[in-house]
C-alpha cells in the first residue's frame, strides 16, 4: 500500500468508522491495547431450531413419549451432567462444556406469541418483540451508541452478502459479498477503483476540482463515496484474511465454517473488531427431520464442528471473544405426523467464549408435561432473550444499555459471567 | 495522471451531454428533461428514446404511455403468447403443475415434481424481464413494479403460493396499474394470493367452548389418549382471529402506520374479514370464497363507523371496510408519499405530496391522474432531483438489459442475479415489499456484487441472456478509438458521463490497442460495456 493510497483508505475508513487517523494500519500492526478488544459474534439459526433435540433432558420420561420417532435414544445422547446431554451431532461441544467455555440456556427466547418466522426473527434482531416501528438491529444500536469521534477501528462486519438484520441501521457496517476472497473479486475491485476514486489519487484531484468528479445534481445519494468505501474496506478485509496464517486449523467444508474462518483471521488481526453477524439457514423442519442422523443432525454437526474449529483457530483470542447463538423460536414438543416438528415458542441460546460461568446448563426447566408447556404444546420462555443480550453487552462489551435501548423493556441482569 | 495524457478538448468532445451539472439552480436542458422523464418512467434510458422524446415532446409521450395501445413490438406479444401459464386461472395452474408422487417416490420423482411446480414461476419471471427490456409500454412496467411492491405477495410464503401469483400479477397488479387505486385494493383483498400470503384464509371465529369440547372428545376417542385430546383442544383454541392481513391492510396498503387507527380498529377489521378465504376444498376453484361458518357475525366499530352485521350472508362487512379506507384522506396522503418518493426523490417534497394527495381525492384514486400531477408539477423538474435516485438492484439489471437490447431466452440467470444482489421479484418475505430508497440498498459492500453482475452480463456470463452483435455493430466502422468509445457511452449513458469515468474508459481503450489502430471490438466491447454498467453514473436514475 502506498502512502497515498493508505491515506485515502483512512479517509474512507474514518467515514465508515473503521480506522482512526492515529493508527498506521498495515504497517506497524495494532496497538497493544487494541489487540485486547473484545469481540461479539452473533449467530442466528434461521427457521426456528428444534432446541429440544439439541440440549436434551436425561431424566424426563415425557421426552421419549412425545418424540417416539425423532427422539434420541439415551445411549446416543452425549451426557453433560446427570440431567442434561447433547445431541450426538453436537458432541464436539462437550469438551468445551467441561472447560466451562460453553453455556447453554434452556427455555430461552422471545415472550412474543408470534409463530411467524419473519416477525419472530425481526423482533429478536431488533431487540423489540411485537414492536413494528423499530427497524434497527440491536447490534447496530450498540455501534451507534458507542460511536466515537474518530477512534474507531474495524468495528463491525456482516459475514454475508446482505447485512444480518441485527447489524442493520444507521451505523454503516460492511457486508462481505459471497465468495469475495477469490482472485476474480480482486480484479473486480481493481477494475472499478479508479471509477470510484479509490485509486489513491485523492490529493491530485482536489487540485483541479473544476474539472473533476461528481456531478452536482443527484441530491445526497453518494454512489461514488459508497463505492469507494466498498472498495477500500473490502480490500482491507481481503488484506487481513489473506495474510499468511500461522495459526491455521482445519475447518469443516461449509459456508458457515468458511465465514468463521475468515472472521477468526479478522479477530486475530487485532484491528478492533467488536461485533460480527452470521446467519445460518435451514432450521425449519416440518417433516423428516431425523433423529441422531438426518437433516437436523447434519445442521448441528456443521454448527458444532465449525465452532470448535473457530475456537481452536482463535487460540488465546477466544478468551476475549463471545459467541451468541440464537434462533427465533423453538419447535413443538410433540413430533408431528410427518416426522417433523412445527413452529413452537421457547427455544434456547448458546453462549461460547471466555469468562463465562460455564459448565452448567442455565435457565429454568419446567419439564415436558403438557400442563407446564406454553399453550399446552411448546416449551415456555423462562429467560427473555433481551436479558441475555443486555447481560452480554454489559459484561462482555462493558456497555450498559441505557433506558429504551430495548424499547419498553428493562432487562434483568443474569449471572452468566464469572 | 490520466488527465494530463488526455487533452481537455478531447474529453469535452467525448462527453455526449453537458459535462457536468451547471449551477444548482439552473433549469434542466431539454435533453436532460428527456433523460429525467425516461429515467423515472421507463425501465432504462435508451439513446433512441431520448431522441424520440425530444421530437414528440413530453406531453405526447406521456399521453401515449398512460393510454397505451396493444402491446408492442409484436414479437414481444408473440413471445408472451407462448408462455401459456401467464393467462391461466389458479385451477389451470394446479392442473398444469400437479404431479402425483408414487408411494415409493425416488429423488428423481421429487425433482421432476418440483420442476413441474416451477413452470408458472419461470414463465412469469421471464415475461417480466422481456417486458422490461422490450415493451413499448414502459410506464406500465414501472407502475407494475411500484404496485407489485405496494401490494406485496411472495413465493417465499411457500407452497402453494405458486398457484396464485401468475393470476395475481395479471388481474391485480397489471389489471389495475393504469386504473384506480380503489379497484386494485379491492382486487388484492379478494385475491387468494393475498389471503394466503397474509394468512387471512386462516382467520376465523374462534371455536366456542362447546366446539372445543367436541374436538377433545373426538380426538380422545380416536387416539385413546386423554392427553392427546386435551392437546388437540388446546391447539384448536388458538385457531381463531388472525390479525396479520387486517394490520397490513391498514398499515401498508392504505392508511399508513401510527396514524388514525388503533389496535381495536385492527381487531374490528380482522373480525369483519373473517370468512374471507379460498375455495380450496372439494370442488373448489381455488378462487375467493366467503365462508359464513368462519365469519364473526357481529357489528363492528371502525374509525367511528358502525359496520352492521350481515347475518352471515356474504363478505359485505369487509367490503365496507375497503370502501372506507380506499377514500380515506390518510390513504391519499400515504399513497401520494410513496409515489412521490418512488418517482421523484427519496425525500419526497411535501408540497408535491400534497398536490398528488389532492388528485387522489378529487379523482378517486385514479393512478394516471396522479402520474400526471407529478410530471406536470414544477417540482418534478428541479435539478436537485435529476439523477438523484439510486437504482434498486432490479432497476439496475433491467436498465442494463434495456440499454444493451439484451436478448433474454430464459429468466433463470436473471433471477439468480437479482437474488445475488438481494432483490428477486415476487420473493420479498416482508409485506412491505422491496424498498426503493437508497438507504435500503447502499450498504458498504453491496456495490461489489453489482459490479460482478455488470461484468458478467457484458462478458456473456449470464446464461440465457445475450447482448446481440448489433449492439456493438454500430461501433465497428473502424473509427478512431475515441469516437468508438464515445458512441458506446452515448448508448449506455445518454445523460452523459463524468470526466473521471471518461478518462478511465479512455485509458482502457488506449491500453488495449496501439495508437492509431482500430480496437478489436469483440474483445474490447464487452470490457468497456462492463465498466460502463458498473460506473457510478449508471447506478443512478
Amino acid at each position: 500500500m502506498s502512502e497515498l493510497s493508505r491515506r485515502s483508505f483512512l479517509q474512507g475508513a474514518a467515514a465508515l468508522g473503521l480506522a482512526g487517523p492515529g493508527t498506521a494500519i498495515g504497517l506497524r500492526g495494532a496497538r497493544p491495547e487494541e489487540s485486547q478488544q473484545r469481540s461479539l459474534v452473533f449467530v442466528f439459526l434461521r427457521g426456528g431450531a428444534d432446541f429440544l433435540n439439541m440440549v436434551i433432558p436425561l431424566d424426563d420420561d415425557f421426552y421419549a413419549l412425545k418424540r417416539p420417532g425423532i427422539g434420541i435414544s439415551p445411549d446416543e445422547i452425549v451426557p453433560l451432567d446427570s440431567h442434561w446431554g447433547l445431541h450426538p451431532a453436537l458432541g464436539a461441544l462437550a469438551p468445551l462444556y467441561a472447560a466451562e467455555e460453553f453455556l447453554p440456556i434452556v427455555n430461552a427466547g422471545s415472550p412474543h406469541r408470534t409463530r411467524s418466522h419473519f416477525d419472530a426473527q425481526d423482533f429478536m434482531c431488533f431487540g423489540a418483540p411485537g414492536m413494528r416501528t423499530v427497524h434497527d438491529g440491536w447490534l447496530n444500536r450498540y455501534l451507534e451508541a458507542t460511536r466515537g469521534a474518530q477512534q474507531e477501528e474495524f468495528r463491525a462486519v456482516g459475514m454475508q452478502r446482505l447485512l444480518p438484520t441485527s447489524l442493520r441501521g444507521s451505523y454503516p457496517v460492511l457486508a462481505v459479498p459471497d465468495a469475495f476472497i477469490d482472485k476474480r473479486s480482486k480484479e473486480v475491485l481493481g477494475l472499478f477503483d479508479e471509477f470510484y476514486g479509490a485509486d489513491g489519487m485523492e490529493d491530485e484531484r482536489e487540485g483541479d476540482g473544476s474539472m473533476e468528479g461528481e456531478r452536482e445534481d443527484g441530491g445526497d445519494v453518494d454512489v461514488v463515496e459508497s463505492g469507494r468505501v466498498t472498495i477500500e474496506t473490502l480490500r482491507r478485509y481481503r488484506e487481513i484474511v489473506s495474510r499468511p496464517d500461522p495459526a491455521a486449523v482445519d475447518y469443516p467444508r461449509s459456508s458457515f465454517a468458511g465465514a468463521l474462518q475468515n472472521l477468526a483471521r479478522v479477530i486475530r488481526a487485532g484491528e478492533g473488531l467488536e461485533v460480527a453477524g452470521i446467519d445460518l439457514n435451514g432450521w425449519d423442519h416440518h417433516a423428516n427431520q431425523g433423529a441422531s442422523g438426518g437433516v437436523h443432525a447434519r445442521l448441528q454437526r456443521d454448527l458444532a464442528h465449525s465452532l470448535v474449529a473457530f475456537r481452536r483457530h482463535l487460540g488465546e483470542a477466544f478468551e476475549r471473544t463471545l459467541i451468541v447463538v440464537v434462533t427465533e423460536f423453538g419447535r413443538t414438543v410433540l413430533e408431528n405426523g410427518s416426522g417433523g416438528t412445527d413452529h413452537g415458542h421457547g427455544g434456547g441460546i448458546f453462549l461460547l467464549g471466555g469468562g463465562l460461568r460455564g459448565g452448567k446448563v442455565h435457565g429454568d426447566w419446567v419439564g415436558l408435561r403438557s400442563e407446564r408447556l406454553y399453550q399446552g404444546r411448546d416449551l415456555p420462555v423462562t429467560t427473555d432473550f433481551r436479558d441475555v443480550f443486555a447481560t452480554v453487552l454489559a459484561e462482555h462489551l462493558d456497555f450498559k444499555a441505557p433506558k429504551g435501548f430495548f424499547p419498553d423493556y428493562r432487562p434483568k441482569k443474569l449471572r452468566l459471567f464469572s | 495522471m490520466l488527465r494530463r495524457l488526455l487533452p481537455l478538448a478531447l474529453l469535452m468532445a467525448a462527453a455526449p451531454g453537458p459535462l457536468r451539472a451547471q449551477s444548482g439552480a439552473a433549469p434542466l436542458t431539454d435533453r436532460e428533461r428527456a433523460v429525467h422523464l425516461l429515467s423515472r418512467f421507463s425501465c432504462g434510458v435508451r439513446a433512441v428514446d431520448v431522441e424520440r422524446l425530444l421530437e414528440i415532446g413530453a406531453d405526447a409521450w406521456l399521453d401515449e404511455q398512460l393510454a397505451p395501445g396493444p402491446l408492442r413490438p409484436v414479437e414481444l406479444a408473440r413471445r408472451l403468447e407462448k408462455l401459456s401459464s401467464l393467462r391461466m386461472s389458479p385451477q389451470e395452474v394446479e392442473e398444469l403443475t400437479y404431479l402425483e408422487l408414487p408411494i415409493d417416490a425416488t429423488r428423481a420423482d421429487r425433482i421432476a415434481r418440483d420442476q413441474r411446480r416451477q413452470i408458472p414461476k419461470r414463465e412469469l419471471l421471464l415475461s417480466l424481464a422481456l417486458r422490461s427490456v422490450e415493451s413499448e409500454r414502459q410506464l406500465e412496467e414501472v407502475l407494475c413494479d411500484f404496485w407489485r411492491n405496494h401490494f406485496n405477495v411472495s413465493y417465499t410464503k411457500g407452497w402453494p403460493a405458486h398457484l396464485w401469483i401468475n393470476d395475481y400479477e395479471r388481474t391485480v397488479v397489471r389489471g389495475h396499474a393504469l386504473g384506480s387505486f380503489a379497484d386494485m385494493l379491492w382486487a388484492s383483498a379478494h385475491h387468494p394470493a393475498m389471503l394466503h400470503y397474509l394468512d387471512n384464509a386462516l382467520s376465523r371465529r374462534p371455536p366456542s367452548s362447546a366446539e372445543l369440547k367436541k374436538i377433545e372428545l373426538r380426538v380422545r376417542e380416536e387416539t385413546g389418549s386423554k392427553e392427546r385430546g386435551e392437546e388437540a383442544a388446546a391447539i384448536a383454541a388458538q385457531r381463531g382471529l388472525n390479525e396479520n392481513y387486517a394490520r397490513e391492510l391498514l398499515e401498508l396498503h392504505t392508511l399508513g402506520v401510527d396514524r388514525t387507527y388503533r389496535q381495536k380498529d385492527v381487531v374490528a377489521v380482522a373480525s369483519a374479514l373473517t370468512g374471507w378465504g379460498i375455495a380450496d376444498g372439494e370442488g373448489g376453484d381455488l378462487g375467493f370464497a366467503f365462508d359464513p361458518g368462519r365469519h364473526i357475525d357481529e357489528d363492528q366499530r371502525f374509525l367511528g363507523h358502525v359496520l352492521r352485521r350481515d347475518r352471515g350472508e356474504g363478505p359485505g362487512q369487509g367490503e365496507r371496510v375497503l370502501e372506507i379506507i380506499a377514500r380515506h384522506p390518510d390513504t391519499a396522503e400515504f399513497v401520494a408519499t410513496k409515489l412521490v418518493r418512488y418517482f421523484v426523490d427519496d425525500r419526497p417534497p411535501p408540497g408535491l405530496v400534497k398536490e398528488v394527495a389532492r388528485t387522489f381525492q378529487k379523482r378517486e384514486g385514479d393512478i394516471p391522474a396522479m402520474v400526471r400531477t407529478i410530471v406536470e408539477s414544477e417540482e418534478f423538474w428541479r435539478r436537485e432531483h435529476y439523477q438523484a435516485k439510486f437504482k434498486t438492484p432490479r432497476e439496475f439489471l433491467d436498465s442494463a438489459l434495456r440499454v444493451t437490447r439484451a436478448e433474454v431466452e430464459t429468466a433463470d440467470a436473471y433471477h439468480v442475479a437479482l437474488r445475488s444482489m438481494g432483490q428477486p421479484t415476487y420473493h420479498c418475505d416482508d409485506p412491505t415489499g422491496w424498498y426503493d430508497t437508497a438507504d435500503a440498498w447502499l450498504d458498504p459492500g453491496v456495490l461489489a456484487k453489482r459490479w460482478e453482475v455488470a461484468l458478467q452480463l457484458a462478458a456473456g456470463g449470464l446464461e440465457g441472456i445475450r447482448i446481440p452483435d448489433s449492439f456493438y455493430g454500430g461501433l465497428e466502422d473502424g473509427d478512431s478509438p475515441l469516437n468508438w468509445m464515445q458512441a458506446m457511452v452515448r448508448e449506455v449513458l445518454p445523460g452523459g458521463a463524468s470526466t473521471r469515468t471518461l478518462a478511465m474508459l479512455h485509458e482502457v481503450v488506449r491500453e488495449h490497442g496501439r495508437e492509431g489502430e482500430a480496437p478489436d471490438v469483440r474483445e474490447l466491447g464487452p470490457r468497456v460495456l462492463g465498466l460502463l454498467l458498473g460506473s457510478p453514473e449508471f447506478q443512478r436514475q
